[in-house]
């Protein structure tokens, strides 16, 4: 089994949701998130004060798949989260060695 | 003694067929009373088994003695309640001689899986006071003899009960206040939970003991004995109480036989069974869970009522802290109404025979932050019949309630209304929504108390402490119109009530009968409508990229003003705060921040986009300028021809036709003036032909007769027409006390105009009073900002500084005496800070870079000395 961590634009929650329902995904996470990668920060001046955000407001998606699936999902977020520009985010695998639903003790892809 | 096995299973059986029994006919009655009272017998009787087999007799031994505590005590035992017990020693001898038999009996208890909660005490040590365990000393309150020695439960409950309480009467209503507010602070203090705890939640069964533990304490204080349970509440008390108190018995009694636990969570789907099997319900039949949580709520508000009131009273008239406190708010008494212990009493009971002093007596609460008393309440009852007959309405209702919605506890009178039924005769509106469970997984409150919550979430902000917080605080100070938000915030969920699929269209079809009502004018009837319509507008531009100028652009275009803009965004602050306390994450809030700025920067920067005919002209005012004067369509295209299309938005359509009318009044004089008193400030609105001077000559005209201009906004149209309008404050109150001022005070500016006055001696004098007096309290940094690239015509300049007397005539003077013409000015003042912004032409185009770096040295020259150029000698004519 394989936890995908994606960081995305917060305007493409929408539509990831949407491509990952559309291959049968329905669990996961949202977390409000900030943060930066190449992509700078943006500065606005209102009255006289200077506003400058170094961490721009991001989605980060977690969701943990059966390893059959991974493709199919890093397919349908980068897909559905691409615009070409710098700050469309990353997707991070990693494995994991045990899922357990706490309301029956269900153990590995039986509990995903 | 019968051998333990066999009593044991014996007595299994017996609680097993008898807690079915129990059970089937609750099932069939619904009759929660009935059913903790037979739970009540059935504890006890096995107790009481179990205690002959024992100790060998009911009435014995001597010396010990067995206490029901607590709800047991009290005879509510529901069905998975604990069961609180006492075990009463005369002396330490008896605890020791008979701990290994005490042992016995609760294990016998809980082997038949009885959750017993056992407490031992020797008599003497049941007289003194525990701060620690003030629970137990409540307990007492509701002791019950059970078994053993009679005598010595006699002692307990005549003499040592008794004692103690009379003698710590004023720390334990205290401490029960306290520990009583905290639990209402949990659940944000209102009764109006989508899924309430029915014992804990405000409202709930905790708050009618409460309410009988300060009764009794009250009670027992002045007889120094029991008092009769019966008298406990006043007759008009107990007339809501207790049927509330059934409905609340028979409901968590469902509960803990729904789950099989204690567990007393309404939840959904609880709602859903409660309401089809009607549970609690006079004759039982089965109802939507909407209209059930109603009559859940009506109870609760009962219980919350009589709860509340009594924590007011009791312990005020007790504490020395809440009594100084109470007398300070008493200070506040006028001629209508006088404030006793932070309750309000009404000087002459008849008054509210006169729906006038009904509205000012909820304006009162909502400005001093105090409660009406239990005979105000009654009083307020007894008129409503008659006031729902013929309610106020108009603007005479408008006036107090836009009164009432500014100020600071406006949420608590709204809910003192709620309660009493008044809020919904005056905006019968606001029926639907009435105690309205909308299920979603994101609120956590009713409607109406949502609506209550935003409102009050943003008069909390003037108190706030966050960084965050204080940016939303400082652009509320700043609305001309606060009411107006107010009573959107009021309406904007009203459509969740009807039968509308979208709920947004419901409540923009509820509010505008209710504004029609009301007598709004029209640009505010707008404004409301604007805020409702759009309420989830800045919610969804969040989910769009809000760093991308095409986002800020497509939602400063939606919003039109800096005014809405600011509106806006605090509706969206108080609506997502108002879905539950952790809605509002920082992230949020920042983003909407975020948002804010970059749309006020856009709206500014956007300003000279000018109307043409065609395209633009088929704009939503123009359809509506065109049907309150159909027959002037050529004439307002001509008009509007050039002019900002910010213009639009800043002006309501019958101020545009007002403007049009003043351009073409032929054989009148040039220069048409308006004046106009506001709320907030006068208003003076000037249409003429441009001239060179004119912005900053009206602007040295109010300087020099005293007046402090926080607002002001210039347009000019393709003719050369300019409307320009100044807002300002009368500082020395000429115009207000003297009317016959005001024609003076035009021919004055219009004089300036045409030369006939002289500015500068007017000025003069009056620049030399200020100096003298004008020492500012908050400095600010002066920043100028030249933008090139904003606009494809004119070079922005914005201006922030230090507000001071004549600042607007100095900017303005300086631009002119440096051939720029102010094509627009957005003049506003936040505190002592200025921030203006100008869009400038010399010769009909932008600023080139040497004449922009001139007027650059020349403007912050003019703001560091703070003298102003005055009108150059001659004056050349505007090119446009």
């Amino acid at each position: 089994m394989t936890k995908i961590e994606a960081i995305i634009q917060v305007s493409k929650l929408e539509s990831v949701k949407n491509s990952l329902h559309e291959i049968g995904i329905e669990g996961m996470t949202v977390l409000e998130a900030r943060g930066h990668g190449r992509q700078k920060g943006h500065t606005e001046f209102y009255r006289g004060r200077e506003y400058t955000v170094d961490l721009i407001p991001k989605i980060k998606l977690e969701l943990v798949v059966a390893d059959t699936m991974v493709e199919k999902v890093v397919q349908a977020i980068s897909t559905a989260a691409r615009t070409g520009k710098i700050g469309d985010g990353k997707i991070f695998l990693s494995h994991v060695d045990e899922i357990i639903r706490i309301r029956n003790d269900e153990r590995g892809e039986d509990a995903l | 003694m019968t051998t333990a096995g066999s009593l044991s299973s014996e007595l299994r059986d017996l609680y097993a067929v008898e807690s079915a029994r129990i059970r089937d006919e609750f099932a069939t009655s619904g009759n929660g009373r009935a059913a903790i009272s037979q739970r009540n017998i059935l504890v006890e009787r096995i107790g009481l088994h179990l205690w002959r087999d024992i100790f060998s007799e009911e009435q014995g031994p001597q010396k010990f003695a067995l206490i029901a505590l607590g709800g047991f005590g009290r005879g509510w035992l529901f069905p998975h309640s604990d069961i609180d017990l006492l075990f009463l020693h005369a002396d330490h001898e008896t605890e020791d001689a008979f701990k290994d038999r005490v042992r016995s009996f609760s294990q016998g208890l809980w082997d038949l899986r009885l959750k017993v909660s056992p407490a031992t005490r020797v008599l003497r040590e049941c007289d003194r006071f525990d701060p620690a365990n003030v629970e137990f000393v409540i307990s007492l309150l509701d002791c019950r003899y059970l078994a053993g020695d009679r005598d010595l439960f006699a002692r307990l409950h005549d003499k040592f009960i008794p004692n103690l309480m009379i003698a710590e009467t004023q720390p334990l209503v205290q401490r029960l206040a306290d520990v009583t507010r905290k639990r209402h602070e949990k659940f944000g203090n209102t009764i109006f939970h989508l899924e309430p705890d029915v014992k804990d939640t405000p409202g709930g069964l905790r708050d009618c003991n409460v309410s009988l533990w300060l009764s009794l304490l009250s009670s027992m204080e002045k007889l120094h004995d029991w008092p009769d349970p019966k008298s406990l509440l006043s007759t008009s008390a107990r007339k809501q109480f207790e049927p509330a108190v059934d409905f609340l018995m028979s409901v968590r009694c469902f509960l803990h036989l729904r789950y099989g636990r204690d567990d007393n969570m309404l939840s959904w789907e609880a709602q859903e069974e409660a309401a089809r099997r009607g549970i609690g319900v006079y004759d039982g039949r089965e109802l939507p869970a909407a209209d059930w949580m109603r009559i859940y709520f009506g109870h609760a508000r009962s219980v919350h009522r009589t709860a509340t009131q009594l924590l007011e009273e009791i312990p005020a008239a007790w504490s020395s802290l809440s009594r100084h406190f109470h007398n300070l708010r008493a200070r506040v008494s006028d001629a209508d109404f006088s404030v006793v212990d932070g309750l309000v009493f009404l000087r002459q009971s008849s008054a509210l025979q006169d729906p006038e002093v009904l509205l000012r007596l909820f304006h009162f609460v909502a400005h001093h932050d105090v409660r009406l008393s239990t005979t105000t309440e009654y009083k307020i009852e007894q008129v409503l019949p008659s006031l729902a007959a013929t309610p106020p309405r108009g603007a005479e209702l408008w006036l107090y309630l836009g009164e009432i919605l500014t100020q600071p506890y406006a949420a608590h009178a709204l809910r003192a209304m709620h309660s009493l039924r008044l809020l919904t005769v005056l905006l019968p509106e606001l029926k639907a929504i009435d105690s309205l469970v909308v299920r979603d997984f994101y609120h956590r409150f009713t409607v109406d108390e949502h609506s209550f919550l935003a409102i009050e979430s943003l008069h909390r902000l003037r108190q706030s402490h966050s960084e965050w917080e204080k940016q939303y605080a400082e652009i509320l100070e700043e609305l001309e119109q606060p009411e107006l938000l107010y009573l959107s915030l009021l309406l904007h969920d009203t459509g969740k009530g009807a039968p509308s699929e979208n709920h947004v269209e419901g409540s923009l079809a509820i509010a505008g009968e209710c504004l029609e009502r009301l007598d709004l004018e029209s640009s505010e009837r707008e404004t409301v409508l604007f805020l409702i319509g759009n309420h989830l507008e800045m919610s969804a531009a969040l989910r769009r990229d809000i760093f991308d100028s095409v986002t800020v652009a497509a939602f400063a275009d939606k919003v039109g003003t800096p005014e809405r803009l600011k509106m806006l965004c605090l509706f969206t602050y108080a609506d997502i705060k108002a879905v539950n306390p952790e809605a509002l994450t920082p992230w949020k809030a920042e983003n909407v921040w975020q948002l804010y700025i970059a749309t006020a920067n856009q709206l500014n920067r956007s300003a000279d986009q000018r109307l043409h005919s065609g395209a633009d002209l088929d704009d939503e005012k123009v359809s509506r300028l065109h049907v309150l004067a159909p027959g002037a369509g050529k004439k307002v295209k001509a008009f509007l021809e050039g002019l900002p299309q910010r213009y639009l938005r800043t002006y309501a359509a019958n101020e545009v036709l007002h403007h049009l009318e003043m351009s073409e009044s032929p054989g009148k004089h040039p220069i048409q003036l308006d004046l106009k008193r506001g709320r907030h400030w006068f208003e003076l609105t000037l249409v003429t032909n441009d001239r060179p001077f004119l912005f900053g000559k009206v602007a040295g005209t109010l300087a020099a007769w005293g007046m402090n201009i926080v607002k002001a906004t210039a347009f000019s149209n393709q003719a050369g027409t300019v409307v320009d309008t100044f807002y300002f404050t009368d500082r020395f109150r000429t115009l207000e006390l003297n009317l016959s001022e005001w024609e003076r005070f035009k021919r004055g500016v219009s004089d300036v105009l045409t030369g006939e006055a002289d500015l500068e001696r007017m000025l003069k004098s009056r620049m030399q009073a200020e100096e003298r007096k004008n020492t500012p309290k908050v400095k600010i940094k002066t920043s100028i900002e030249f933008d090139e690239k904003c606009s494809s015509n004119s070079t922005l300049v914005q201006v922030v500084t230090q507000d001071r007397p004549g600042l607007l005539y100095t900017i303005a003077s300086c631009f002119s005496h440096h051939e720029c013409n102010i094509e627009i000015a957005l003049i506003d003042t936040e505190g002592q800070m200025a921030i203006d912004v100008f869009y400038l032409t010399a010769h009909r185009k932008k600023l080139a870079g040497d004449h922009l770096k001139e007027v650059e040295t020349a403007l912050g020259e003019a703001l560091r000395s703070g003298h102003s150029q005055g009108p150059p000698s001659t004056l050349k004519p505007v090119s446009r």
